[in-house]
């Protein structure tokens, strides 16, 4: 058993490069990538570029010689994608230097290059005895005024792997930060809704088993199959519509995470808000996964209440409840646990619908938004994470599957 | 002896029953469909909303279906029944200039409309007929009359009804929402179908042959699974704006790898039952079983499956419409009208919103009611409980 999970994490590191690698092709390959795109908004002279999408502006030169260095625009693909990972070195620190003067490096180091013969040779500025470590020159020269220019780097391995996701070039920050500034926002949403549409549709699977073919079971499952076939950003739209807007019943928030003036309010006010805004979007989240699990719970409980077994325990005697809740629900929720991983993963991946319709500042919104603008490392930075999320999540359902149902003997 | 005696019993109450009728699987499955009154009606409404979303141009429409002008008679409408966006324009450009038809001075497309206000304030003889909904789905604040943000049930300067309103262009809420049907419907269909087509056989020759194909596919599936597939089409989409038909390919993609699964495991199993390996020893050729015998008792879990695929679709595209990252603008889609709607959220525009979600809303039913018969009528399950 044990085994078969080591086995199984062990797996998921060909599928983890396989899947990463897709995405790096896509995104690089494709004509009109980060780079293409920040070159041809310079040449329009810094104006707008693209069809005017939000946020999409011009970087300036050095962000773009940045980018060109963090991703080797010069490399072949395949050399590209493992500096990426980090397991190939990438220029990490990158100076540039003008021979003679002296130029500080960090840690209160200065470098400084001399004239040796035809060539030069790098040294410490202040005790040319001291090594320089691995710092490296060369020379380049500048792509429109043909100025040669010389530049002092260091090389690193840095990537995914090491955690260097690289910096956001809209908020200039590393995207770590960002995506850690923006995670709790819908890890939140996510934790209530997972324990939400996991409690509702227990009740709701067990209900429904016990009142097959009543009107009971014929009501709720229209509900069910309206969650179920509709998308839950759609649900949220209707639903702030309806009870958001002044036409309607303006009850609930526009959206948002939180009142604006949040930071003002007593405890309890803050907790009254937070609940306030949590309402709707909540209730959007859930019904996504809910009327799935709801239908498996009722379909596998009712199946089990026909078996032999069942019989026999209702016939020695023992109360409903225990039968029900004891004998029978065992092997019921055997299914809908085997689907935890793939709850895990939509309430992951697929969230920046529903917090764009509610206007919440999550990791959802933050990826999209860095999407139009093409901030590139923040989309390949989401995508790794739910491709992870994703892979977790399959191993997740396997565990769990192993801990509910003893039959079960992963080889 | 008991064996012997049973025999004939078994035979004469089978000759009982079949003096009834017999009936083959196909004939007591759909017997069994259309007994499912919700489905059976759902299957009925939708098919006869599909078929007559072909005739919308008729229906629906700026453009007149009869211009009758100094003796000559055109049909601009029924040219754009061959001008759906799925075919494509096979019936030529339905375009005909206001000179043509006499409105002076009017080079560019003809407002029908109001050509037929005006052939009725001459009485020349000259007329015209309007289709029953006389406004079209992408004409916008340009055309004389269209206004943004008329609420439901208003009526133009000139009487005529707005359904559903307009949107922030003008463009009439009504004739979209329709339109809109015809094309996420046609879509999903497309993409189902297509995705069908490429996951049965590669599923079932997984599940059959097995070995290194098997192994390979399944690491190529489990990594083309992984990935954020929605998030991916975007990138795509943002890069290459993509006409109907790459759209389909996109998400078809991405949407065959559960049905290869599916099929393949369905296959796996198959094989080793009995009625393959009697197969197999009597020399039947490898296609033959694959197609004749294996193939029909492997259909019914993705039979059962394709409804609920075509939501799954219908669902998507709507969902890349409303990011702004699905058809290209200004075809009529479900999803920009809420995006629409969403952005106008605080006016009171409510309309912009419920009108194509509500249209969403019903046609996803309707899929799910007939996915839902249909699973009953291929696996009926009786349940018997004792308390």
């Amino acid at each position: 058993m044990v085994e078969y999970f080591i086995r199984r994490l062990l797996l998921t590191i060909p599928t983890f490069l396989g899947s990463t690698f897709v995405v790096f092709l896509i995104v690089q390959l494709a004509p009109g990538g980060p780079l293409e795109q920040q070159i041809q908004a310079l040449k329009r002279g810094g104006e707008t570029a693209g069809a005017g999408l939000v946020g999409e502006q011009a970087l300036p030169k050095d962000a773009i010689e940045e980018l060109k260095r963090f991703y080797g625009f010069d490399k072949p693909i395949w050399q590209r994608y493992l500096i990426w990972l980090g397991v190939w070195k990438r220029e990490a620190k990158s100076y540039r230097i003008k021979p003679g003067v002296p130029r500080l490096v960090g840690d209160n180091e200065r470098l400084i290059l001399v004239k040796e013969g035809e060539s030069f040779v790098l040294r410490n500025a202040d005790d040319p005895s001291r090594p320089i470590g691995d710092w490296k020159w060369r020379q380049e020269r500048d792509e429109e005024t043909g100025e040669v220019r010389y530049r002092v780097y260091r090389e690193a391995y840095s990537g995914i792997l090491t955690g260097d996701f690289g910096r956001s070039y809209r908020f200039r920050k590393p995207v770590i930060e960002l995506i850690a500034e923006r995670l709790p926002v819908s890890i939140q949403f996510g934790i209530i809704s997972f324990v939400l549409s996991y409690a509702i549709s227990v009740y709701l699977g067990v209900q429904k088993a016990l009142r097959h073919n009543t009107p009971f079971d014929f009501a709720t499952s229209s509900a069910v199959f309206m969650t179920y076939s509709i998308p839950g950003w759609a649900i949220g739209a209707v639903l702030l519509v309806l009870f958001a807007t002044d036409r309607f019943f303006p009850i609930f928030p526009l959206g948002g995470f939180e009142d604006p003036l949040y930071a003002d309010f007593s405890l309890l006010e803050k907790i009254w808000d937070r609940a306030w805004h949590f309402v709707l979007p909540t209730i959007a989240y859930t019904a996504g996964s809910f009327a799935l699990l709801t239908m498996l719970m009722k379909n596998s409980l009712i199946e089990t209440l026909s078996q032999d077994y069942i019989r026999t325990a209702f016939a020695k005697g023992i109360r409903e409840e225990r039968v029900i809740w004891l004998h029978a629900m065992r092997n019921s929720i055997i299914p809908i646990t085997a689907n935890i991983g793939y709850v895990i993963g939509i309430f992951f991946a697929g969230s920046y619908l529903i917090e764009r319709v509610f206007d919440i500042q999550g990791i959802g919104q933050l990826s999209f938004e860095a999407l139009v603008a093409r901030d590139y490392p923040i989309v390949f930075a989401f995508t790794v994470i739910s491709v992870v999320v994703t892979l977790i999540g399959s191993i997740l359902s396997d565990l769990a599957l192993a801990l509910v149902d003893p039959r079960i003997r992963f080889k | 002896m008991t064996e012997i005696h049973s025999q004939p019993t078994e035979q004469s109450s089978a000759l009982q029953s079949s003096s009834e009728e017999i009936l083959s699987i196909q004939q007591r499955r759909w017997r069994k469909f259309r007994s499912l009154k919700r489905g059976y009606y759902s299957l009925l409404v939708l098919l006869a909303a599909y078929i007559v979303s072909f005739l919308l141009p008729l229906l629906v429409n700026n453009r007149a279906l009869v211009v009758h002008y100094n003796g000559k008679t055109y049909f601009p409408a029924v040219r754009d029944l061959l001008d759906l966006p799925i075919v494509g324009q096979l019936g030529g450009t339905p375009f005909i200039a206001g000179e043509e038809l006499g409105q002076v001075g009017n080079k560019s497309e003809c407002n029908y409309r109001a050509l037929k206000r005006q052939y009725e304030q001459e009485g020349k003889g000259n007329y015209v007929i309007m289709p029953p909904y006389p406004f079209g789905p992408i004409e916008d604040i340009s055309v004389e009359g269209n206004e943004p943000f008329m609420p439901p049930l208003s009526r133009t300067a000139f009487g005529e009804l707005r359904l559903f309103g307009t949107d922030d262009r003008g463009r009439d809420v009504f004739a979209r929402m329709a339109y809109g049907f015809q094309i996420s419907f046609s879509f999903a269909l497309l993409v189902a179908t297509l995705s069908y087509l490429i996951g049965v056989p590669l599923g079932a020759l997984m599940g059959y042959f097995g070995r290194w194909f098997d192994l390979l596919m399944q690491r190529f599936m489990e990594i083309w699974g992984s990935l954020p597939f929605l998030f991916l089409i975007i990138i795509v989409v943002s890069i290459v704006r993509p006409s109907f038909f790459v759209l389909v390919l996109l998400l078809v993609i991405f949407s065959w790898l559960g049905i290869a699964q599916q099929m393949r495991a369905q296959f796996y199993r198959e094989k080793t039952r009995d009625y393959t390996a009697a197969a197999i020893s009597i020399g039947v050729p490898t296609w033959r079983i694959l197609l004749r015998h294996i193939l029909p008792n492997s259909l019914v879990p993705i039979i059962t499956f394709f409804p609920f695929a075509v939501v799954g679709d219908i669902g998507a595209l709507v969902s890349l419409d409303f990011l702004g990252f699905g058809l290209a603008p200004p075809t009529p889609s479900w999803g920009e009208m809420v995006s629409i709607g969403m952005d106008n959220l605080t006016n009171g525009y409510w309309w912009l919103v419920l009108v194509p979600l509500g249209a969403l809303f019903v046609t996803l039913m309707l899929v799910v009611f007939i996915g839902e018969a249909v699973r009953e009528a291929f696996d009926p399950k009786t349940f018997s409980r004792l308390r």
